[in-house]
Formats: structure tokens, sequence, C-alpha cells
């Protein structure tokens, strides 16, 4: 398509009544329509004139009805506004039904999830599918838990449940009569200890002593005050038959963390008793004993290493060295051979031809050949350029040789003034 | 305002305003001053041309619209400005310029008008007051992928038929740079128009 040949039209064509609605608003808002019929009554010269001075659009009534009325509706983000459509806005609309239940429980109880949504529309089938989970009923599904909870509220007692397999190999008869165990309670009351035993386990009831026992002994008089500690440990240790070491160890596995355990902590004498070593302690960085013998090096390394040490040491002496006055420095450039330099190329004569096609002539001997008519080149910089590159531009410009696309002030505000 | 203090020439036959030609009426302007009659022969003669060049430069009719209108009221109220460097259709063609690139800074304060501005081609088929021809609308659009400055000399040349001369006063730019602004912008709308075609 060749738009130079071929004149297409505008793409807009707004009616007559537009411009007419369009113009007698404009005046209406400056007031100029009074002023002139003001002015018009006031000056008998221009009777005559009047019926032409009035304008078609003023005397005529306001003709609106090609004018359509449209509400805009602008975007906030884009702050483009659009002709509201109502036939576009209707769609996607979506009346839904009112959702009515009725509970006097907590009515976050009530799972909505649960409804389908082809039964959500249906609003007579709504209330049968809605289930009510009220608090009465959560409460019962969890029946056993709270029983076990009221039994801690009333009893005061803390049941422990344990599973304490026995073994009646290694169970002496001895073992076997005896059904109550001490057992020093971290609460010093007396604690209840339940243990449920199935088949072959058994229930045992062992219920903890709490009264201390007190134990005389006789010490001789060869003991000293402070033998006395050693002396007695030995004596209260009782001599443990195999068989109730064995229900020890037993029970001790089988209730490994339900049995309430009291920590040994040792007593403030022996925490004072303890000295403090001050010597280091033992490491794996034992002193080696003895000296081991070095190997033999040869002696004319040695040599060598000190030649090397002289040789440096001169190279460091040169270079720390101030540097040589300028006369020396000239003699020596002296002594060097020189190379005659070359002549210099010979100053083109370039008066001939005009300053300005000199500094643009390489650009329109490589870029003109590439356009045909208009020889059109864009120039960003055009602002920037020296005033002689912009006369060179200007005097191309002005006989037809090409023109520039240079960026400029086109689109700064433009003040009335200028023109 | 100063028209107010300025004794304006009452016009003793409408009709010779109408009949004025260009240069007529800018001398009148020069001499009389903005007078209500002549103000309203302003709006008269050029208040179309002005309408759709607002309306190519901001496809929007209720953009162009509101750019007219303004254009309309600076024109009043900075009357005594004109200077009479150029045609008084060239100042006012510059105004209303003005006015549509105060209105597309107001809508997108971020807008390069070195870059084309491809979206507002889709309103142009959703707008009032469509011609109806076909291939005028696709030019329409292929004009919305021209930077501003392009479009807007591509405008006031193919379709308002202003010289190079006034186009170059209104820009305050030279010639040259309006004619390859122009040559760059055919060459282009000619690309696009065989791909919409």
């Amino acid at each position: 398509m060749d738009l130079e040949n071929e004149k297409i039209g505008p793409a807009y064509k707004a009616p007559d009544s537009y411009f007419k609605e369009t113009e007698s608003r404009l005046m209406q808002r400056l007031g100029i329509q009074a002023d002139v019929q003001e002015k018009l009554a006031d000056d008998p010269a221009v009777d005559t004139a009047q019926s032409a001075i009035q304008t078609i659009t003023s005397a005529a009534p306001l003709d609106t009805t090609g004018v359509q009325k449209r509400a805009r509706k602008q975007d906030p983000m884009t702050a483009k506004s659009e002709g509201i459509n109502k036939e576009v806005d209707a769609l996607g609309n979506v009346v839904i039904p009112p959702l009515t239940f009725t509970t006097n429980e907590n009515p976050e109880w009530v799972n909505f999830g649960a409804i389908p949504e082809e039964v959500s529309s249906d609003a007579d089938n709504l209330d049968s599918q809605i289930k009510i989970v009220s608090f009465a009923d959560a409460n019962a599904s969890t029946e056993g838990e709270k029983s076990v909870l009221e039994a801690i509220e009333v009893t005061g007692e803390i049941p422990i449940a344990m599973e304490v397999p026995v073994i009646e190999d290694e169970l002496s008869p001895a073992a076997n009569e005896t059904t109550e165990l001490v057992v020093e309670s971290p609460w010093g009351d007396a604690a209840l200890i339940e243990t449920s035993i199935n088949n072959p386990l058994e229930t045992v009831e062992i219920p903890v002593a709490t009264e201390p026992k007190v134990i005389v002994h006789e010490v001789p008089e060869s003991v000293g005050l402070d033998e006395l500690e050693s002396y007695l440990t030995g004596k209260n240790q009782p001599a443990q038959t195999p068989s109730e070491q064995t229900v020890d160890a037993k029970i001790e596995a089988a209730v490994p963390l339900a049995t309430p355990r009291v920590e040994e902590v040792s007593s403030p004498r022996e925490m004072e008793e303890k000295p403090i070593s001050l010597e280091a302690p033992a490491t794996a960085f034992a002193p080696i004993a003895g000296r081991q013998n070095e190997s033999a090096t040869p002696g004319w390394l040695g040599v060598a290493a000190a030649l090397a040490a002289i040789v440096a040491a001169y190279f460091i002496w040169t270079a720390i060295q101030p540097p040589k006055s300028d006369t020396e420095q000239v003699a020596l450039q002296e002594e060097e051979a020189t190379i005659p330099e070359a002549p210099l190329d010979e100053q083109v004569q370039t008066d001939t031809i005009p300053d300005g096609r000199q500094i643009v002539e390489p650009l329109i001997m490589e870029e003109m050949p590439k356009y045909k008519e208009p020889n059109v080149y864009t120039i960003i910089d055009a602002a920037d350029m020296p005033e002689r590159t912009k006369l060179a531009l200007q005097d191309l410009e002005d006989n037809g040789l090409a023109t520039f696309d240079m960026e400029d002030e086109l689109f700064e505000e433009l003040d009335f003034e200028s023109l | 305002m100063s028209h107010e203090s300025t004794q304006h020439t009452i016009p003793t036959n409408a009709l010779r305003l109408s009949d004025c030609t260009e240069d007529e009426l800018t001398a009148e302007m020069l001499r009389d001053g903005m007078s209500s009659a002549l103000f309203e022969e302003v709006v008269r003669r050029y208040q179309k041309s002005v309408y759709y060049h607002c309306r190519n430069l901001l496809v929007s009719h209720d953009d162009a619209d509101d750019a007219v209108q303004n254009a309309f009221i600076k024109i009043w109220q900075n009357a005594q400005q004109f200077r009479g460097e150029s045609l008084l259709r060239t100042w006012v063609y510059r105004i209303a310029t003005n006015e549509s690139i105060n209105l597309i800074r107001k809508r997108k304060p971020t807008i390069d008008f070195d870059e084309a501005q491809p979206e507002m081609a889709e309103l142009i088929s959703e707008d009032l007051y469509l011609s109806g021809d076909d291939i005028a609308l696709k030019l329409q659009k292929a004009l919305c992928f021209l930077p501003f400055k392009q479009k807007l000399v591509f405008t006031l040349r193919y379709f308002e038929d202003l010289s190079y001369a006034d186009i170059a006063l209104l820009t305050s730019t030279s010639e040259g740079a309006l004619k390859a602004s122009y040559h760059h912008a055919v060459k282009k709308l000619e690309i696009y128009l065989n791909v919409l075609h």
C-alpha cells in the first residue's frame, strides 16, 4: 500500500449535532453569548446586521438528539475511561439464594463444607443436609478421656498403668511371696501404683511404705571419726540375694519410664571434700623422651645457599639506588644508537572542500548509497554536537543532499509567546 | 483578563468574518484582538479539524472532547499572547496539541513519547463516531504503533494538510526533522497496513 498516492480519509466522523452542542457548551462556559448580545443591543449601527450576527447555534434550540449520554467508567489503575456496556457488565452476576438455618448451638459447628452445591440451591432440601454438631455430641465421642479426667479430679491420685512381665523361672519363692515393694516416693505420701498384668501377667498392688527405718549400729572404738562413714557404708550395704537382685533388675527393666525415679544427689559434704587439682590433665602430647638424630646435610648445599643470598642482595641493592641524574641519562641515551624517524605524511590539502563537507564526507560516502530518496539519517545527539558540525549538517540539508532526523525539543512544553 | 479591557471592535457584519481567509482572520485578530464574534468564528471554523486532530492523537472521544474544550478556553483566555508570527490556525493547532499532550501525561504520567502506545489500538473500534471505513480504521490502528512524535507529524501533514513550514512553527522544530519523521511514519504505516491487510 502506498500511502502517498492513496489518500485514506479519517476514521472518525462526528455528527454536526455534536459540534453544535459542543460550541454552545463552550460559549455558555465562557459567557460569550450574553456579551455579544449586550454589545449588539447597545450599538444601533448593527441593528440591520443583528440577525446575521446571531449564529445558528445560539439562535437555534439545543439539539441533543444525536448525542449519546454515556456514563464513564474509569479504571483507577490505568486511568482509562471506558463506556459502560450494560450487557457485558450483566454477565457473571449470579443471584445467590439466601441460606437460612436454625440452631441454638454454636453456629461454628455447622459443617458448611458438607453441603453440595446442587443442594445448596434447593432451599427445601437444605435443612436436611445440614449436620448440626452440638457441643454435647462432641463430648460424647471423648467419653473415655472424660472418665479419666473425672478420676483425677475426685481421687487426686495419678493412676499409672504399666505392664510388668513375670518370668517365673527366675523368680525365687521368696520373691513370689513378696508383693509389697518399698519404693522411695518423691512425693513423700503414700502413692498407689497399680500394675495391670494380664495373663501371664497379673495385677499387683504395691503400697508404698512411707515410714522411715532407723537402724542402730554398734561401732567399735578402734574406728575413728574419719573412718566412721566408710565403716557405716560397709555395714549398711545388705547382702542381696541373687533372687532379690534379679527381681529388682527385672522390675527396673520392665518399668523404665513410668516409675518415678529419684536421682542420686551427692551430699554437700562429698562436694566439699573433693580436692581441686591444679595440675594439668594428662594429654596425648606427652614429651618425647630422648633426642632424635638429625639426618646429615651435604656441605655443598650451604655454599650454594650463601652464593644465592649474595646475588639476591646485589639485585636488591641496585634496585633501591636513587635514579640517575638527567645528564647521566642523556649521556646514556647518546651512547645508544638512534633510529632516524620517518618523515611525516604530507598534509592533505583540504582547503578546496568546504569545512562542513570535510566532516561529514565519510558519512556521506559510506551511508548515502544505502538510501534512496529521501536520504534520511537519524542523529540522536544533535544537541550536543559542536556548532561546526551543525552548520555542516545544515549545509547538507539546505543543498538537498540529505535529511537529518535530529532529536530536538519537540515535546518540551510549548509556550504561548513563541508564536 | 486583558481581552475584557481591550476595546474590541464589534463586527458590523458577521458574514464578513466567515468570508475571511486565514490571513485576513489573523490580521483581524492582531488589529482588534479576540472579540467575541471573532472567537465564535474561530470556534466555528476550527472546531471540527481540531477535534479530529485531538481524536487522532488521543483515540478516545471523551479525551478528545475534553482537549478541545480546554484548548478553546485557553485560546480565549490567552488571546493577547498571540504575536502573529504564525497563522491563527497554526496557533490554534499548537494549543490543541499542547492540551492533548497534557491530557496524555495526566492519564499516564510515566508515558514516554518516544515509545508507541499499541494498547490504544484496541480502544478504537469500541469508541464513538467512527466513519465505518475499514481501511481508515486500520490506518488509525496502525497509527497507534508509531511513536507520538511521528504520529503527530503524520496526522498534521496527512489529515490536516498542514505544510511543513506550518508544522515546523507549530512544533518548534526544523523542517528537515519533520520530513524525516514523516518519512519514517509513512514507511512504518505501510508495513503495518500490509500486515493488517
